[in-house]
């Protein structure tokens, strides 16, 4: 009987995937509308968002505390060379960094919030090489010889070389990154995680990430897997609400999504040349400081935003209307 | 989130912030021991200050005896590889030498062509065949569907060469991408052969390097790893251009492919027509992996050894799943540390051991005493009492599957059959426990046979064996590679039981409303098709976390009818804004792990499944 479990777990998937689309044909007939429901108003559905009550509270932190024990051993794992990946149901943000703050005192950490939008890898890397160079010049002390460069005019070559050098007898000297949803948004892109690979790879960097997406997998190849970040997984579900991780998300029953027009307009706003961009910064910090006059900036958000999409390379003329309009 | 920050000593101020930076500095590294003052608890926590109890040291010893022990390994491997390589490297050196002989014949040319900051094509100047417009371009076929493991391979075959006087520059498939266009190639050339970055690449410069250097006797070499994910059209641009100056540059190409038919699918007719192709090939990964079995796990002189159910575990492993040496190499560093942070007791034992304890005595001056002759083998006994819990199982050679099969489940001990296979010591202290811990060791044969076997048996049996291999590592090593797709499927259907309450468990297989919001979501969203409706979802969910727990007991199946809803439905608009917060809340989660794709705009109704079992 056992020897056909391989042969019926295919079967089981594949019937499961059949009897899905058969269920979706015969529920579509008495279709509900969504608009059937008598949805809360908007600010309030966000007010009651931010206010849900905890379920399972102290199981959860008795859960969370339960790793604690695993500590000295992710600890060890990383001390030996490869990279920690946290995965699990729940978010492991807050886990991972007190991991951090309790067990690598004698590292310098970084922390990447993956779920952010928008990450400069290369002013990471400066930050990583700065670091490194403080942790190396306290190593140093006395010895003569040893002076600053500045990195931030390096290339990220140049600066992932440096990560990668052999300065240190011990190779117990490294910066440790922790790369919150190393499988985000804003790291997705297959450059983004060449980059990241190659940062962990280096000599000098250890990485701690966690990833949410059941396919997360897909993000790399067997290089990036086995020899570079050197990943040893580690099945950690918390149960914590994904509260700023899903902050940048649509929330379902919001009327035309609020939200989701922010996601856009943020695509909008990165497509944008660097001046068109400054511009929107400008306006944004004269709404931010004129809190009173909210109506007429957004107005004038809104314009730029239809003016911009038009006319993005045509400069001059968006310098006039831009005067023009202020 | 805010449930450890709770907990953790000095929550950072400024923590809310943070959360919408990209990126930011967590903590400095604490400065070296004694010169700052630090609070209690961190000094408590610190792995340094650690160092001084007895655990930290055993620890730290622990540690070092690993690094030390694989450091070993590691080498041997690098070793073993090389080796096997050592005969096509030889024959590609010799290649080189006669291939740049020829470039030589077609003659030499006089130094104010050479140094023009252009190409030399012109038939006068030299003395032409339809031979010299080819680039001598020897391809080195992997015979391997994953290029990982032949990373190193051409690493070593760029260093051997060059101890042979070669100038050398290995290039990978990312220098070749179609946004950096052929200045990518170009700029990590002269950064490898003229050890200097170049904002500006132009091979003109690589020209004139090569004359000033002065070396007309010896060819350059562009290694190639991974030549079939190059893009093609930036990898014939540089052909061609390799090709103008040919005459100039005596560039000698070696690209690693998988099979040779892979290079004329990249390439264009064009620049194949421009190459003249040597073709050599390495080992199979099935030779390279047994030679790398036999340097590290059937030498006898190292302690180093992997129980039976472990190697036939990876070895399904290489099989079926990953197929890459490099895998089975890291998995055997991991069984190392992972079997050290298993056997915690044993390590005790061992350090309670007369030799142990001399070393404990003098331990203030065990910085100055590193790895000394005598100590290596103190640490290869303690190595050997660490790696007892993976041999404690497999010590039978000659067992049948069901047999084996059992001993995952439920590990037989030690018995004195194992000691006909005793591994003797040199050292004669060691308690009389110990030797019969030893006993439990196999020497290399054996495991070689156990392999042997394993290798014979029919993939059905192979595949059992795998499976129990699963479900013994799950939540212990996991041989290094998680499963994702089916643990947080799981961890969101079975939350019960990782949190281990007392409110949910009882009502197996009956979703009750004290349940994890998300949890019930997920479950609910079982019972639906590849499409779900957000109304019935909605509906289906509030019954469940509005319902008291006795009747939500009652229903197994819910049905989301309007009769019924009409009855449960509770006035509070308080309570209907939370509980279609918790739904919003819900979703959001469950698109976080990538389980739900939110409603397309012809479908505003409906969400759509993503995972279909586990």
């Amino acid at each position: 009987m056992e020897s056909n479990d391989v042969e019926e777990e295919e079967f089981g998937f594949s019937r499961n995937y059949f009897l899905a689309k058969e269920v979706r044909s015969s529920g579509k007939k008495g279709a509900r509308k969504l608009s059937q429901i008598n949805i809360v108003d908007e600010q309030e559905l966000r007010e009651a968002c931010s206010n849900i009550e905890p379920k399972h509270e102290n199981e959860i932190i008795n859960l969370v505390n339960s790793y604690k024990n695993s500590y000295s051993e992710w600890v060890y794992v990383l001390r030996y060379g490869f990279g920690l990946l946290m995965y699990g149901f729940g978010s492991k943000k807050a886990l991972i960094e007190d991991f951090a703050s309790t067990a690598l005192t004698d590292y310098s950490v970084v922390v990447i919030n993956g779920y952010l939008q928008t990450i400069n890898l290369k002013q990471v890397a400066i930050t990583l090489a700065e670091l490194l160079w403080d942790q190396l010049k306290m190593q140093w002390k006395g010895a003569s010889g040893t002076k600053q460069q500045p990195f931030n005019t390096r290339s990220m070559d140049d600066l992932i070389t440096f990560l990668d050098g052999p300065h240190s007898e011990n190779d117990d000297t490294f910066v440790c990154v922790i790369v919150n949803n190393i499988d985000g948004p804003g790291l997705r892109d297959s450059e983004t995680q060449q980059y990241l690979a190659r940062i962990a790879a280096c000599s000098h960097i250890r990485m701690v990430a966690s990833v949410d997406h059941v396919n997360a997998l897909l993000l790399w190849d067997k290089k990036m897997v086995h020899t570079q970040f050197n990943w040893y997984w580690f099945h950690v579900p918390t149960y914590a609400p994904y509260k700023v991780e899903g902050m940048f998300f649509p929330l379902i029953l919001a009327h035309n999504g609020s939200a989701q027009s922010v996601k856009t307009a943020s695509i909008v706003l990165q497509s944008l040349t660097v001046n068109a961009q400054k511009v929107f910064k400008v306006l944004a910090e004269h709404q931010l400081a004129n809190p009173d006059e909210e109506g007429k900036c957004l107005h004038l958000i809104l314009k730029f935003a239809i003016l911009f999409y038009n006319i993005i390379d045509k400069e001059n003329y968006f310098h006039f209307s831009f005067r023009d309009a202020i | 989130m805010a449930l450890v920050a709770d907990e953790s000593p000095s929550p950072p101020l400024s923590s809310v912030e943070n959360n919408f930076q990209p990126f930011f500095v967590l903590h400095k590294a604490s400065p070296p021991r004694k010169s700052a003052v630090k609070t209690r608890r961190r000094i408590e926590l610190s792995p340094n200050a650690v160092e001084d109890s007895p655990e930290g040291y055993n620890e730290n010893l622990r540690f070092e005896t690993l690094k030390f022990l694989w450091s070993r390994n590691e080498s041997t491997i690098k070793e073993v590889l090389k080796n096997n390589n050592a005969e096509v490297f030889d024959k590609i050196d010799k290649w080189i030498s006669e291939s740049f002989n020829s470039i030589c014949a077609y003659g030499k040319l006089d130094s104010t062509s050479a140094t023009r900051p252009y190409p030399l094509l012109d038939k006068a100047s030299i003395s032409t065949s339809v031979a010299s417009h080819q680039i001598f371009t020897a391809l080195l076929c992997t015979k391997n569907m994953e290029f990982v493991d032949d990373i190193m391979t051409f690493v070593d075959l760029g260093a051997h060469l060059r101890s042979r006087g070669r100038y050398v520059a290995n290039l990978t498939s990312l220098d070749f991408t179609a946004k950096n266009g052929v200045g990518g190639c170009l700029k990590s050339l002269l950064r490898q052969f003229l050890m200097v970055g170049i904002d500006a690449p132009d091979i003109s410069i690589l020209a004139s390097w090569y004359t000033e250097q002065g070396n007309t006797g010896n060819p350059m070499i562009v290694i190639i790893d991974d030549t079939e994910r190059c893009c093609g059209a930036v990898l014939t641009d540089f052909i061609i251009m390799l090709r103008e100056w040919f005459i100039k540059i005596p560039i000698i190409l070696i690209l690693g492919v998988a099979t040779v038919d892979g290079l004329r699918n990249n390439l264009s007719s064009n620049a194949c027509s421009y190459l003249s192709l040597c073709e050599f090939t390495l080992g199979t990964p099935a030779k390279r992996m047994d030679a790398v079995i036999e340097a590290v796990l059937m030498n006898k002189s190292y302690s180093f050894g992997i129980g039976k159910q472990v190697s036939v575990f990876l070895r399904n492993y290489f099989l079926r799943h990953d197929g890459t040496l490099t895998f089975f190499v890291r998995a055997l560093k991991g069984i190392g540390g992972e079997s050290s942070s298993l056997g915690k007791n044993l390590v005790k034992r061992a350090l309670e051991l007369p030799s142990s304890m001399r070393f404990c005595q003098s331990r203030e001056n065990r910085n100055d005493c590193a790895h000394g002759l005598s100590e290596l083998k103190r640490l290869r006994k303690l190595w050997s009492s660490m790696v007892m819990c993976l041999y404690e199982v497999g010590k039978y050679h000659k067992i049948t599957l069901l047999d084996l099969y059992c001993d995952m489940l439920e590990p037989v001990p030690c018995d004195s059959r194992a000691s006909d296979h005793l591994q003797l010591s040199k050292d004669n202290s060691i308690s009389s426990y110990n030797h019969h811990l030893l006993g439990c060791f196999q020497n290399g044969g054996w495991v070689n046979r156990a392999i042997q076997i394993v290798r014979d048996l029919p993939a059905v049996e192979l595949c059992k064996l795998l499976k129990s291999w699963e479900m013994l590592t799950s939540g212990i090593n996991e041989a290094l590679t998680g499963d994702p797709r089916r643990r947080i499927q799981t961890d969101l259907l079975e939350s019960q039981k990782f949190l281990k309450c007392s409110c949910c468990s009882k009502s197996s297989g009956v979703l009750s409303p004290s349940m994890h919001d998300t949890s019930i979501m997920y479950s609910l969203a079982q019972e639906h098709g590849d499409l779900i409706n957000l109304h019935e979802w909605f509906h289906s969910f509030k019954e469940i976390v509005s319902h008291p727990r006795t009747q939500a007991k009652q229903r197994l199946r819910l049905s989301p009818s309007p009769k019924k809803r009409k009855a449960c439905q509770q006035p509070q608009n308080q309570n209907e804004a939370s509980i279609q917060a918790r739904f919003c809340r819900a979703i959001t989660e469950l698109q976080i792990a990538g389980l739900l794709r939110m409603p397309s705009k012809r479908r505003p109704d409906y969400v759509q499944r993503v995972a279909f079992g586990l």
